[in-house]
């Protein structure tokens, strides 16, 4: 027990770091694998073709790698590399955003696609514009369909922040590691499975509250 | 004026015309039913009229204003106002899931027509006092029948006050015992002298609630006329082989 409070604090600080990165990466990918999604789904062929390729290379190429191309890799590119310089932290949220950006706009996808025809055709005779048919009809119904996916990649992300070690990151597994080095004892191990898992329990709580409220009401 | 008028109407899908030359007119008050075997090109022939499928050749003219002239189609904006006078019913239903049913009805009006949210409610209720679903103004379509369903997308299609209300095959996804309730709306709709078009496999709600019956076939108008004489003496041959297919 006195181990534990005495490492809980470094521990805990590493926490803070992995939340902040959970945080700011669903903040940002998912209104931009919205984006993505809509762009795939474009009439105009070159922008289709383009986000294609980038959810081929996001999906096709290891996180890790994306990862340390962001921190290590693009300093080096000629002319505007000095300007590609992140900190930690920016260049896990950059090379995070864009990874799980392209996760999302396949589950979105996968959303639009499921709503019938039909849906359009009626809100086309009841002259709903477009805007107004995406936003009162066609979003809320794809939602539906695209939250368990949604759910599944969120947990998943919590457990890719540890990723952000191979780039030095300050942040929970970055913690545990360096403590059981330091200490030669592998509690500080068994203290992180374990505040992952508290993470993973109040996200997944989360996620069941919002998929109820986007359930077909049957009452 | 005749509320819609179609003539030299054209449209193929791929290499195969759909519609041939299709003219007709339907003045207002009139309930025409287009009967004819699948692929005559029925429902085609509806889904131009209210633009959900585009025509190559041909025009149709709304009380005068054109969706399309000579296969060359208005401006959007234009295109819009016309649709906007003509309400359709699927065979389908395509009720809005994720709405109740006083929602399904109050959605396009409240977003389109710039009226009084009370006045749009007293309609809705109005409505579905006439559909006979008021005490289901709360539930969700999902856990409507079929037949219920149907009900409140006419009543829907009535909200916006059309002056055209088109069914592409009202009853034809219905258990028959269901059909009944729906064909009883239109009917009662046909005695309010509401504007109808009714593409439908139903002969026994033609012959009794058309005032005049389309027959198609491949692509052609084959024949029209009062129900009285397409259905007791069709004077083509392709009519008489297919009412003698449909009544064996």
């Amino acid at each position: 027990m006195a181990y534990f409070s005495k490492i809980m604090p470094l521990l805990l600080e590493g926490t803070k770091m992995t939340l902040v990165l959970w945080t700011l990466t669903m903040v940002l990918s998912l209104p931009l694998g919205f984006l993505v999604s809509l762009a795939v789904r474009s009439r105009i062929r070159p922008l289709q073709w383009f986000m294609e390729m980038y959810i081929y290379i996001m999906r096709g190429t290891p996180l890790m790698l994306q990862l340390m191309f962001v921190y290590y890799g693009l300093p080096f590119i000629p002319v505007v590399g000095p300007f590609l310089r992140f900190s930690r932290l920016m260049a896990a949220v950059f090379a995070f955003t864009l990874n799980y950006a392209a996760y999302f706009a396949e589950i979105l996808r996968g959303g639009f696609l499921a709503v019938p025809k039909g849906q359009y055709e009626a809100c086309q005779v009841l002259s709903l514009n477009r805007f107004q048919t995406m936003t009162r009809v066609i979003i809320p119904q794809m939602i539906r369909v695209a939250l368990p996916g949604i759910t599944n990649e969120t947990i998943t992300l919590v457990k890719d922040t540890s990723l952000a070690y191979v780039i030095a990151l300050a942040e929970l597994m970055h913690g545990a590691k360096a403590t059981v080095s330091r200490d030669s004892n592998p509690m500080a191990y068994i203290y992180a499975g374990l505040i992952y898992l508290v993470i993973v329990f109040v996200v997944t709580i989360m996620f069941k509250k919002l998929e109820g409220r986007y359930k077909l009401q049957e009452k | 004026m005749a509320v819609i008028e179609v003539t030299n109407l054209k449209k193929s899908f791929a290499h195969q015309e759909v519609l041939k030359d299709i003219s007709f007119k339907v003045e207002q008050g009139e309930v025409i039913a287009v009967i004819g075997s699948s692929g005559s090109g029925k429902s085609t022939l509806l889904r131009c009229l209210i633009d959900l499928e585009k025509v190559e050749g041909g025009s149709i003219n709304m009380e005068g204003s054109p969706l399309v002239e000579d296969g060359v189609y208005c401006s959007k904006k234009q295109a819009r106002e016309v649709t906007e006078k003509m309400g359709m019913v699927f065979q389908q239903f395509n009720l809005f899931p994720n709405l109740n049913v006083r929602d399904n009805l109050m959605l396009a009006p409240r977003l389109v027509k710039k009226e009084p949210e009370k006045v749009l409610q007293e309609r809705a209720a109005r409505l579905l006092q006439k559909v006979g679903l008021s005490h289901k103004d709360t539930a969700y379509p999902s856990l409507l029948s079929g037949g219920e369903q149907q009900r409140v997308a006419i009543a829907r299609a009535l909200m916006m006050e059309p002056e055209l209300l088109l069914f592409d095959e009202p009853t034809s996804s219905l258990d028959p015992e269901l059909t009944g309730e729906v064909l009883q709306v239109i009917r009662q709709l046909a005695r309010e002298q509401m504007t109808m078009i009714v593409v439908t496999h139903e002969m026994g709600f033609a012959r009794e609630a058309a005032s005049r019956v389309i027959f198609m076939d491949q692509g052609r108008i084959e024949e029209e006329g009062p129900p009285e004489q397409i259905f007791n003496s069709p004077k083509q041959e392709r009519t008489k082989l297919f009412l003698n297919s449909v009544f064996k």
